[in-house]
């Protein structure tokens, strides 16, 4: 019994690693190591629920659990963001691919979003979702969640605008 | 959604890189499992003893609750009721006869204990009925008194 709910949840897991990661990474910024304690912690809440979501929706709740630990990460010190004066991890032109590089710029500019909008953006243009399902993984009002993702994508216009600038 | 937005959902996307699933992914996932299930085990472990000992306080201070509410003191008695020694049916003896208070309280010893708790008797009875022994105490006769 408990083996069968075992090779279930490894196979699951196994196929949807990949994807889930990169989300996470998105959620949190960039960071793999972050993104892979993201979802590591919500592998394990799933496996305790896992007879009753099996059948149903493993994946969302799994992104469920992702996303209120990303929204809430400004509590959390191991995640706290440290304001620089330059962008880390500026693409430098000649060693690394494009697509590399664009990668990193993303992460980048995700990354100085607050987490709220960056989750919401991501949800909203990565995942897809309505803002109604947005609001739901954030625990806010439809209003509020459609604003952070207006402002995350705002600000993250800035930021890839500022990046793609010429250095001088 | 416009140029910048379609741009974005492109750039997440590509971003994708494939990340397999490696033994050591398993390894720390059972480990985090392992890790949950028994702090999840100690959590319920203290939450039973806890229980069991509100449970316990519960059932030690309501017996002694109980012990509380006990009378501590004897109902007082009323002032004309005398000793139970006394027979009610023998009328005290006084000179005129007009009063109709017995003479519950002889003189007795000062400090000794009475039963009306008033230990004031303006008159004494003058003679002791033969028979109610031990009843009524002849003025200044201490040893008769308890």
């Amino acid at each position: 019994m408990e083996k069968g709910r075992a090779r279930e949840f490894d196979e699951f897991v196994a196929a949807r690693w990949s994807a889930l990661v990169h989300l996470a990474r998105l959620l949190v910024g960039g960071d793999r190591h972050q993104a892979e304690d993201l979802l590591q912690e919500s592998l394990v809440k799933l496996w305790f629920v896992w007879p009753r979501v099996a059948d149903g929706a493993p994946e969302p709740y799994v992104r469920k659990v992702m996303v209120r630990a990303a929204a809430r990460s400004r509590q959390r010190r191991w995640w706290g963001e440290r304001p620089v004066e330059r962008m880390p991890e500026a693409a430098v032109a000649g060693d690394v691919s494009a697509d590399v590089a664009e990668r990193s710029r993303l992460e980048t500019a995700l990354a100085r979003l607050p987490p709220k909008q960056r989750v919401a953006v991501v949800l909203r243009y990565y995942q897809d979702l309505p803002e109604r399902q947005v609001a739901e993984a954030l625990g806010c009002p439809v209003g509020t969640a459609r604003s952070h993702a207006a402002r995350g994508v705002a600000r993250l216009r800035q930021l890839l605008a500022e990046m793609n600038e010429p250095v001088r | 959604m416009d140029h910048f937005e379609r741009q974005l959902v492109r750039m997440m996307r590509d971003a994708e890189a494939p990340a397999p699933f490696e033994p050591r992914h398993r390894e720390r996932l059972w480990a985090g499992v392992r890790v949950r299930r028994r702090k999840r085990a100690a959590r319920r472990a203290v939450g039973s003893v806890l229980a069991v000992a509100g449970l316990s306080a519960g059932l030690f201070l309501l017996p002694g609750h109980v012990t509380r509410v006990e009378p501590g003191h004897p109902r007082p008695l009323p002032g004309t009721s005398p000793s139970p020694a006394v027979p009610p049916a023998v009328p005290p003896a006084t000179p005129d006869g007009a009063s109709s208070f017995p003479p519950a309280t002889p003189d007795g010893p000062p400090g000794a204990p009475s039963s009306s708790g008033t230990p004031t008797a303006t008159n004494p009875p003058a003679t002791s009925t033969p028979g109610s022994e031990g009843t009524e105490t002849p003025s200044g006769s201490p040893a008769d008194a308890s």
